[in-house]
């Protein structure tokens, strides 16, 4: 059997293992292909704390100042941070150097466009286009620029979100544990609840590129910020991912409620500010809609992908959005995934509900989501997909991605994956037993498909 | 479209059309892999496109799992000092020298901090063709630091070893040219080290270049305007990265930079006796100073890593090239324009005479110089068609040290193939203009170019 290559080009920028595949000559390549699509004027980069870090910068920069483009240099900050600058600093793009969850051999470039928005699908095409045919913008060695260096962006990031939800009330204040999990936000985060009037520990707030946890702030990645909010007596903890954009709630004693629940207690926050429409992907949970319910807001389903949410959110004039992931778009901050905007918004809700967080968690008991996966060999997942939708023809089936199936109590929908041989199956009931059974016998019968 | 050339002297070319960042990264990770790793320092002179040059070339330095070090915009010569200071095992410095500011180049030190020997180029210029490079994980990738004191460290290796008492007592005024190069923040601070009164100008490497780097009496007339007007003593005009080095005299003369080796050997020798080294390219005025002292000197192919490895091989006093460049070998084996500057101002205050009188002690040779653009596919074949042409010359030698040289009793032709562009150079000098001419027409005629 061929190997399966470690490097993916696609529509979603680029991805690789350093020292193989991710070399600083393609990544110098990608970002003239770039630098050449935005058309040189002013681009924003930074990078998420991984060893590979400094030398896919580096190439990025080299790549950037050849096209001729004026490097704007973040320097080690959160996804997010990079698409909030873009529009604060009115660059004509920018770069996010990460690949968020992946493990520490991986790097990979993320372009936004000057609106702050990852590109496209068909901007992304367009960029792809210029890099496959390698016929870049060249600047003249004189006209140059030399990068420049933005000191205090994770300050602009926190004073931007605190100018967006406002310090919390006065009276206790929260305790908080934050576990950035040594990645970018391992400055921002402590900061960030500091400056809202809480009381903040951090574990894991050392950005050196070793990872002290695994990436992912998933509930199996969480038990150090479980004993910690137990041994501090917190009222919340925190965790987010390696490039901060996605954020994860761990309650007052020290259980994870399930990232599901991010984008619902911040969507809460914000529909109590202001009412209107709610966006999320077709794979978030349905306590969105039993929540957005409740005030009176739609709620609108897009296609999985922070891209297709964000387009979403501007075609149905949404007042928030999100992902299951713990992924959460507040545009009057950010038009991105920010998990300190999630941060400062869960806070609110918090404070506000004067209740612990097991207690808010409670009222969306009966949405109960397992998420499985399983290997399936690439030019076999359209196949698979096919037969999904003959074997559930009966039942309500939506095809805006993958196959989604609406059961008696509860959904599931099988995917596969862009980047990796494998399937998933996200299903939702009201047992976690149940939505377990559900996936399982889904998968059940992929297997038996291939 | 200007050619790129990838030679055992670095790569260089011009930005914005042969010098991409690809290309750099390719070069620095071969570079990397033939160090085999480890601490590699890095510097550039302030030219516009050295940003960018830098950034590929920590990106490839640090894809094949090299430290690297970054000592900003500093002159070359203090980088090749820092090397061995360091204990690194190499250095980059990204500069154009003395080309105009498009141009840009690689030019690669080995752990003594002297240039690659022709050897050790080919070595190099092997694994880039091959591209044999050595890339390594995340778990073995080191990373970028940021070193302030090499110029400092420079400084001090300069002031152990030349006299400043002497030169202080003289309190000589004088002009300096940094040509806005990286010479701005090594060169006035040494002179006023020395006690000197420092009329300095264009000294702000975040400005534009004031002037074509090359050192020359073309690119003297600011440095000639502040002698004048400042009243100096002498004034010195400097390249982009501190290897070539000018005079104007006390009156405001400018001296050609042939000049600055030969009047710089009568200072080393007047303290020392031993071998000088340079060129077959360079004047015969070098012989001339050596013969008043019964020093020998030895002739080398044209470029600074074969003047290094001889002035080694032969333990030379001095050594240096025709286009301004002296090595003090006591600092380093290498062009240094702040220690040729040392050397000269110690000599000019132990000898009490102003630099106009320095000058006329040494006779005057008439140079011509063409510069002959070929095509790069015949570059070479011309050459050799030129030494099938010539012969042999009744009553002359023949030298193939580097092209062809031609030498009579009364003076010499040599032609050349450019190491950094697509030229055949030919130069002949002799005692007066009119023999001069005539020796470089002779060459002239025999190159079917």
């Amino acid at each position: 059997m061929r190997a399966i290559p470690t490097l993916k080009i696609s529509i979603s920028g680029v991805r690789g293992v350093v020292g193989d595949s991710l070399t600083p000559e393609l990544v110098a390549r990608f970002a003239q292909a770039f630098g050449t699509w935005v058309g040189g004027g002013r681009v924003v980069i930074g990078r998420d704390p991984r060893t590979s870090g400094e030398m896919v910068r580096q190439a990025v920069m080299a790549g950037l100042a050849s096209s001729g483009c004026r490097v704007s240099d973040l320097g080690v900050v959160p996804t997010p941070t990079v698409q909030l600058l873009v529009r604060q600093l009115g660059a004509q793009g920018g770069i996010a150097i990460t690949a968020s969850h992946n493990p520490p051999e991986w790097n990979a470039l993320k372009f936004v466009g000057g609106d702050g928005l990852f590109l496209s699908a068909a901007r992304g095409r367009e960029l792809l286009d210029i890099y496959h045919q390698g016929d870049y913008a060249k600047a003249k060695g004189a006209d140059q620029r030399t990068p420049e260096r933005i000191a205090d962006a994770v300050e602009r990031h926190v004073r931007a979100v605190l100018e967006g939800v406002g310090p919390l009330p006065a009276g206790r204040p929260l305790r908080v544990v934050v576990d950035p999990g040594g990645g970018a936000a391992s400055l921002a985060a402590p900061r960030l609840v500091e400056a809202l009037g809480a009381e903040v520990s951090a574990i894991h707030a050392t950005a050196d590129g070793r990872f002290p946890r695994p990436a992912e702030p998933v509930a199996e990645n969480l038990g150090a910020l479980a004993e910690a909010v137990r041994a501090r007596r917190a009222d919340v903890g925190f965790a987010q991912d390696m490039d901060g954009d996605r954020l994860a709630i761990v309650d007052e004693a020290g259980r994870p409620i399930g990232e599901e629940l991010t984008l619902v207690l911040a969507a809460d926050e914000v529909l109590r500010r202001t009412k209107g429409p709610v966006v999320a992907n077709l794979a978030t949970t349905d306590a969105v809609d039993a929540m957005a319910a409740r005030h009176g807001s739609p709620v609108f389903r897009t296609r999985v992908g922070e891209a297709n949410v964000a387009e979403g959110m501007r075609l149905h004039h949404a007042v928030i959005g999100g992902e299951g992931n713990g992924g959460v778009i507040w545009p009057a901050v950010n038009f991105a995934r920010d998990s300190l905007v999630g941060m400062g918004l869960v806070l609110h809700r918090l404070a506000g509900s004067g209740r612990p967080v097991s207690a808010l968690a409670s009222e969306y008991d009966r949405f109960r989501v397992v998420k499985l996966q399983r290997h399936c060999p690439a030019e076999q997942g359209r196949t698979i997909l096919a037969r999904a939708r003959e074997a559930w023809a009966g039942r309500p089936v939506d095809l805006t991605d993958g196959v989604k199936v609406r059961l008696e109590d509860g959904w599931f929908i099988l995917r596969a994956s862009n980047t990796e041989p494998i399937v998933r199956v996200i299903a939702e009931s009201t047992t976690e037993e149940r939505a377990r059974a559900i996936a399982e016998s889904v998968l059940a019968d992929v297997a038996s498909w291939l | 479209m200007e050619p790129l050339k990838i030679g055992i002297t670095g790569v260089r070319g011009v930005v914005g059309q042969t010098l991409t960042p690809e290309l750099v990264v390719r070069f620095a990770e071969a570079f990397g892999s033939y160090l085999d790793g480890g601490r590699v320092l890095v510097c550039r002179d302030p030219r516009p496109s050295g940003p960018m040059v830098q950034a590929a070339v920590t990106a490839g330095l640090l894809s094949v799992g090299c430290e690297v070090v970054d000592l900003g915009i500093c002159p070359t010569p203090t980088l090749q000092l820092a090397v061995p200071w360091l204990g690194a095992k190499g250095g980059v410095s990204i500069t154009g020298g003395h080309n105009p500011p498009e141009w840009n180049a690689l030019k690669f030190a080995r752990g003594d901090g002297l240039y690659l020997s022709a050897i050790q180029g080919e070595e190099l210029l092997d694994i880039f063709h091959q591209g044999a490079v050595e890339r390594v994980g995340w778990d073995r990738l080191r990373t970028r630091v940021e070193e302030q004191d090499a110029i400092d460290h420079h400084l001090a290796a300069l002031a152990a070893r030349f006299d400043a008492s002497a030169v202080r007592a003289r309190r000589l005024r004088v002009a300096v040219d940094c040509g806005n190069g990286s010479c701005a923040r090594l060169v006035p601070r040494w002179l006023e080290a020395l006690g000197c009164e420092v009329l300095p100008i264009n000294d702000d490497p975040s400005l534009p270049f004031a002037r074509l780097p090359e050192p020359s009496v073309a690119t003297a007339a600011q440095a000639r305007a502040i002698v004048l007007a400042g009243h100096a003593d002498l004034g010195f005009v400097l390249d982009a990265d501190g290897e070539r080095l000018s005079l104007v005299d006390e009156t405001g003369r400018p001296l050609s930079e042939e000049r600055t080796l030969p009047l710089a050997a009568e200072a080393a020798l007047t303290r020392r006796k031993g071998p000088v080294v340079t060129n077959v390219s360079t004047t015969g005025l070098v012989e001339r100073v050596a013969a008043r002292h019964g020093a020998t000197v030895v002739r080398t192919p044209v470029g600074q890593a074969f003047v290094s490895e001889a002035i080694l091989e032969h333990g030379a006093v001095i050594g240096g090239e025709g286009n301004g460049g002296v090595a003090v070998p006591e600092i380093q084996a290498t062009h240094d324009s702040a220690a040729a500057i040392g050397l000269l101002l110690e000599h000019l205050a132990h000898a009490g005479r102003p630099l106009s009188a320095l000058d006329a002690d040494l006779p005057t040779l008439v140079m011509r110089k063409l510069a002959l653009p070929v095509a790069p596919r015949l570059l070479f074949s011309a050459l050799q068609e030129f030494r099938e042409a010539v012969g042999e010359v009744e009553g002359a030698t023949v030298d193939q040290t580097d092209g062809v040289k031609i030498l009579w009793p009364d003076g010499w032709v040599h032609v050349r193939a450019s190491n950094t562009q697509s030229l055949l150079r030919v130069i002949a000098e002799a005692d007066d203009a009119g023999r001069a001419q005539e020796l470089a027409d002779w060459a002239r005629e025999r190159l079917r170019i």
